[in-house]
């Protein structure tokens, strides 16, 4: 037996806007991904050793509606945010080793000179419907430890990232808040290129080293 | 009315573009009496106010304008010069004084950099275009036998940029260009809505690229 269905044009038409009308309910996805250029400096002579924990690596935001014509969000950085310090360390310094675990007592990890954890503490965003403002806005807050590789803290510190995208024809919410999560993430690069050896437990911790404390205070940034 | 006209007619209309005015102001330390010559001109968005941003659109079409009237001139892409020279030209990097330069050729690696590039001048476009006083209303409806809108849309544009010169192999700022445009765009609709936009933006990037050139340029 064979047969066939033909759907009227009434039908299709009201297929249409219930597809549209769903499409307005559901929650902006944004999955954060780009290429980052490597930092052009004098690198440091160090061996930095790099551990990502699993939340860091899969960082996501989301900001649940808080009303029916509001949308939640869900902005995922975290391959983004792997690729943008997997190529800023390896521009900053000498050589970058991935560890095998976190670093502490009992943890077998390459030996390095430190070893860096990133971690976002808090991601905010704004979009024109929210300030009235024609700019797309994402704030992130990180907090980066330095330590040893038995897990003895050398420093601690935090730091802001910021990025805006302003509005253009044609481009929707979500395209535009990857742009400005982008700009964050190159906002970060920069600020922590640019204040790593500064910062004073790190300055302080780069003078202490036997071997390359005076080249390394040497070859810094302004 | 005949369909051919109707359809003339219909052809014609989005070609309709509203007035805009525009000023430029001028102030050149120091022109360059035989143009750049081999050397190149990257033109960079400054980033730095919270409430606007530059638009990278506009930046693009100001090295367009340059580039398309003066084959002579290498213009760098903007964004392929920051990406060159990262982290050092981001918003909370760049250089605010040409004596910052100084500081950033320390670093061997954008020396070398600028050397390849062939740098000679860096512009630096500070503004944006932003839409006021917006006035009017239009009814769109969809049914079984069509669609088509009613109604009268009205707003203006107002873009405000500054462009700053700075002479790399000197360090110091050698000319200052700021231009303003304001227009009135239009949209009434009986059936088809039809836009007649005051190409504010566009003109602004005409007016401040047309100087440029008389900067840059040994033919203008």
């Amino acid at each position: 037996m064979s047969g066939s269905m033909t759907i009227g044009p009434d039908r299709w038409l009201a297929a249409t806007l219930l597809v549209f009308l769903l499409a307005g309910c559901g929650t902006k996805q944004v999955l954060v991904q780009s290429e980052f250029p490597p930092p052009v400096m004098n690198k440091l002579p160090l061996t930095i050793g790099v551990w990502y924990d699993e939340e860091f690596a899969n960082h996501e935001f989301f900001d649940e509606a808080a009303g029916r014509a509001e949308t939640s969000w869900l902005v995922n950085t975290g391959q983004a945010q792997v690729q943008l310090w997997d190529t800023l360390l390896k521009g900053m310094f000498r050589d970058v080793v991935y560890m095998n675990g976190k670093p502490g007592p009992g943890q077998m990890n390459p030996v390095v000179d430190a070893v860096l954890l990133p971690a976002v503490d808090e991601l905010q965003y704004a979009i024109p419907a929210h300030t009235n403002v024609k700019v797309y806005e994402i704030w992130m807050r990180y907090r980066l430890q330095l330590v040893t590789t038995g897990g003895a803290p050398i420093a601690d510190w935090t730091m802001p990232a910021y990025g805006k995208t302003p509005t253009a024809f044609m481009q929707s919410d979500e395209g535009a808040v990857r742009l400005a999560a982008i700009v964050a993430l190159r906002d970060a690069g920069a600020h922590f290129a640019s204040t790593f050896t500064s910062i004073p437990d790190v300055a302080q911790w780069l003078a202490s080293l036997p071997r390359a404390g005076d080249a390394a205070r040497r070859r810094v940034q302004p | 009315m005949s369909l051919q006209r109707l359809a003339i007619a219909a052809c014609l209309l989005p070609g309709l573009v509203a007035c805009v005015n525009s000023t430029v102001d001028q102030m050149v330390f120091n022109t360059p009496g035989a143009g750049i010559g081999d050397a190149s001109v990257v033109i960079l968005g400054r980033r730095h106010a919270s409430d606007y941003e530059t638009e990278p659109e506009f930046i693009r079409c100001v090295g367009n304008h340059i580039s398309s009237r003066d084959k002579s001139i290498g213009v760098v892409g903007e964004q392929e010069f920051l990406d060159a020279l990262y982290p050092w030209f981001e918003p909370r990097t760049a250089p605010l004084r040409p004596a910052d330069l100084e500081r950033l050729l320390e670093h061997r690696d954008v020396a070398r950099a600028f050397t390849t590039m062939q740098t000679r001048y860096m512009i630096w476009i500070d503004g944006s275009t932003v839409r006021n006083d917006s006035a009017g209303s239009m009814t769109c409806g969809i049914g079984p036998g069509g669609a088509g809108c009613f109604g009268f849309g009205t707003w203006s544009n107002d873009a405000n940029y500054e462009a700053t010169i700075w002479d790399f192999s000197k360090r110091a700022e050698v000319g200052r260009i700021s231009t303003t445009a304001s227009g009135q765009s239009y949209m009434p609709a009986v059936v088809v809505p039809i836009p007649i936009i005051a190409p504010v933006q566009g003109t602004a990037c005409d007016s401040i690229g047309d100087q440029l050139l008389e900067f840059l340029s040994a033919e203008y």
